[in-house]
């Protein structure tokens, strides 16, 4: 199946930072009787993000990613600008906190201890920033607004929603993007995706198996025409 | 520089959407030479695929924010701030590029709810001055030519029809079914929500592919149908219909007499380039359009096109979609053919003065995730964590959601005006949305989440969380009402062909004419009424 991306050299993050994102993702999905973030390999998806306008797009059929050119090339390198200072600042302040409180790095920390910085850095000295981290959350697809319209932007995020944001990414959006690796986050929540992105493009990819077993509508009468 | 000026054509439509593409059709196929203007791009269904990152995440359909902001504030004292409010895919086909395609008709009392309802204070809800009755041979026209699934009658709550659906409904999905059960336990009319797809084959066209990526994604495979995929290959086929892509409409430029000129756009050279035209269509979405009407000012018309009245803008609708969320002991799929091959009701539709509000919606099955649990969320579920990883193992397959259509109230201070400070990458300002739910919102909203809720009950859920809409957040992508039609100018924009009251050769035919937003989906409505005056516009000028 699809295989990770090499990331030596072709990332965002330096070592210390992708330890720190994989480790706090590992906290956002985590490992359990089935596989969670680490498995799949969202930092890898993230870090491939943030390295630049080659992977915003995936060609439809799957044969690579799409190049970007004139305002939309500007507009996402403005919005890729933005979210590398999110996650630099973002891993900075969260070693800060775990060396002041636990005197390690996060990623060296227990995972107890990693969800209680998380948390601190969630709730954060904005007194504020827990509600607009549940205010986004819920306005890019809750049920105030179930699923069905993304109003809010990746940029309007604080660190540790975004972070949650881009781990959701990288477990459930098509492997081609770096994540998902062998389908684990499909496999863990039972989701028959297609086998490859061309399965749909090119209308291989059905789902009709997962429709009722009498597919007539109840007190549905014949067409005119047969 | 240096371009020729293009000649002269008979009818410049703005816009190649739902609506735009319905008149191009029409006019196209009487004799009419048309060239339309859409800002966006003409992608081919090899360019759609099945990816949500992309296609929810990433603005690969939707408009960039960065490129295209809009503003929002809830009333004139307020300091607006940028919001992605109500967004529609701006390319060829517009909406109906990424729907799925509900297309319920509205019923004889949409078009009279004024007088059904008597006056609501803070509303300024108005009939319609045209009937259900006059629009049916519309309905009829498009169901047939865009090629419509459904079940002629099943709807007891539909006015009378002239013939059936061309196509039988889709078939049956397991949310669906619970649907239906829930519905027949509680006594209530369910019916398989009429969709712009095909059951079988139609008119040369094979039937409908059905995905898991449906809803908010293109379609690679062509086989939904769609102004992309029907309207605009009618019209072209025509040899009459200039469609050009990435050409960004900055005026509508008049003439000495104040009349409509053409159109003065960027085309994709970036060259400022004018087309005249005899007829000028606005089809830009509510939005847009009523934001063009205001970018087109002029000696003539100071405050902006149509606008001696200060209405363009005003009144503007938006619906609300929100649901209840059940959780069944067997599996529903609700992510199997994107989550919207459902079922409906309309028994919560009409107005009943014991209710204690104005008005109903359209209640219907829907998936939760598109089809994902990438974008979706619950109440007091928690971003991130062994919970939240739990709560999507339990939700994915075997829940569901019953959603409502809102229909919102018109006010006069809810609408689209010019923002005074943020401009888009083009340079021009964007729309400003003011908007404040009137209290009939809010507790018709309450009503229709708990008769959601109650049918997911009837049909067996074991779980269900109530999200009730505290506000109109735009999350539809439908609009209406900001030139609305009607037979007095002191009160409406347009007359009741959708012509402008104060120029005589300019038309709007997407939602903006909608007096009434009503608790329906609007887009076979508005191509519909796009039809009829399209038909009008080309008689008048055969005679």
């Amino acid at each position: 199946m699809t295989s990770s991306i090499d990331h030596l050299g072709t990332g965002f993050f330096d070592a210390h930072q992708r330890r720190t994102v994989a480790a706090a993702m590992a906290r956002m999905i985590p490992t359990d009787d089935t596989p969670g973030a680490r498995e799949a390999g969202t930092v890898d998806f993230v870090d491939r993000y943030l390295a630049g306008l080659g992977a915003i797009y995936a060609k439809p059929d799957g044969s690579g990613f799409e190049t970007l050119e004139g305002k939309q090339a500007w507009a996402w390198q403005q919005r890729i600008d933005s979210l590398r200072g999110t996650y630099a600042a973002g891993i900075a302040t969260l070693d800060r906190y775990s060396r002041d409180t636990y005197g390690a790095d996060f990623a060296d920390l227990q995972d107890s201890d990693q969800d209680a910085a998380l948390q601190a850095l969630e709730s954060g000295a904005d007194p504020g920033a827990a509600d607009i981290a549940q205010a986004q959350v819920i306005r890019h697809g809750g049920p105030i607004e179930p699923a069905l319209q993304q109003t809010s932007t990746e940029t309007e995020l604080d660190f540790v929603p975004l972070l949650a944001m881009h781990t959701r990414q990288g477990f459930y959006a098509d492997p081609i993007y770096g994540g998902n690796r062998d389908r684990v986050g499909w496999d863990v929540i039972g989701f028959p995706g297609p086998a490859s992105l061309a399965d749909v493009h090119t209308g291989r990819y059905s789902v009709l198996d997962y429709f009722a077993d009498d597919r007539r509508h109840p007190g549905q009468q014949d067409h005119p025409d047969g | 520089m240096g371009k020729a000026k293009p000649d002269r054509v008979d009818v410049c439509i703005i816009g190649a959407g739902a609506s735009g593409a319905a008149t191009a059709k029409v006019l196209t196929e009487r004799g009419l030479r048309v060239v339309a203007l859409e800002k966006g791009p003409w992608r081919e269904r090899e360019t759609f695929g099945g990816d949500e990152l992309a296609n929810v995440n990433r603005y690969n359909l939707w408009p960039d924010p960065l490129l295209n902001p809009r503003t929002l504030r809830q009333s004139a004292d307020q300091q607006a701030t940028e919001n992605l409010f109500c967004p529609v895919p701006q390319m060829v086909g517009g909406g109906t590029v990424h729907w799925q395609g509900w297309l319920p008709r509205f019923t004889e009392d949409d078009f009279r709810m004024r007088s059904v309802v008597g006056e609501l204070p803070g509303t300024t809800l108005a009939d319609w001055p045209i009937t259900y009755h006059e629009l049916e041979p519309y309905y009829d026209q498009v169901e047939w030519a865009f090629g419509v699934s459904g079940q002629a009658g099943a709807n007891t709550f539909e006015g009378p029809r002239s013939r059936g659906y061309p196509c039988p409904p889709m078939p049956m999905s397991r949310y669906a079914q619970k649907f239906h059960e829930g519905c027949g336990k509680l006594g209530w009319n369910s019916f398989p929500t009429p969709q712009a797809a095909l059951s079988r084959p139609y008119n040369g066209r094979p039937a409908t592919v059905v995905s898991a990526f449906a809803q908010q994604h293109g379609d690679p495979t062509g086989t939904r149908s769609s102004a992309l995929n029907v309207f605009v290959p009618d019209a072209v086929a025509t040899g009459r219909y200039d469609l050009r892509p990435h050409c960004y409409v900055r005026e509508i430029s008049v003439d000495e007499r104040g009349r409509a000129r053409g159109a003065v756009y960027e085309d994709a050279d970036g060259d400022a380039v004018e087309q005249e035209a005899d007829v000028v269509i606005l089809a830009c979405g509510a939005v847009e359009t009523a934001r063009l009407l205001l970018l087109s000012t002029s000696e003539r018309h100071p405050n902006g096109l149509a606008n001696g009245s200060d209405l363009v803008g005003r009144n503007v609708t938006f619906h609300e979609y929100s649901a209840a969320v059940g959780l069944f002991d067997d599996p529903v799929y609700a992510w199997a053919g994107g989550g919207y091959v459902s079922a409906s009701t309309f028994q919560h539709y009409g107005h009943d003065p014991n209710r204690g509000h104005a008005s109903g919606g359209h209640i219907a099955g829907a998936g939760v995730g598109i089809p994902l649990p990438i974008n979706w969320s619950l109440p007091r579920k928690p971003l991130w964590g062994s919970q939240a990883k739990q709560l999507d193992r339990e939700y994915f397959n075997h829940s569901m959601a019953v959603a409502m259509v809102l229909h919102d109230m018109p006010q006069h201070d809810n609408r689209i005006d010019l923002d005074d400070t943020v401009t888009d990458a083009w340079g021009l300002p964007v729309a400003r949305i003011t908007l404040q739910p009137h209290d009939n919102d809010l507790k018709q909203g309450r009503y229709l989440i708990d008769r959601a809720a109650d049918i997911l009950e009837g049909a067996g859920a074991h779980k269900v969380d109530k999200v009730y809409a505290d506000k109109v957040t735009g999350n539809c992508s439908h609009q209406h009402g900001t030139a609305r039609m009607g037979n007095d100018p002191e009160t409406s924009v347009l007359n009741r062909w959708c012509r402008a009251h104060e120029v005589d050769n300019l038309f709007v035919v997407d939602g903006a004419p909608f007096p009434t937003a009503t608790g329906a989906n609007p887009t076979l409505t508005i191509m519909a009424n796009a039809w009829r005056v399209a038909e009008h516009v080309a008689s008048g000028r055969a005679t």
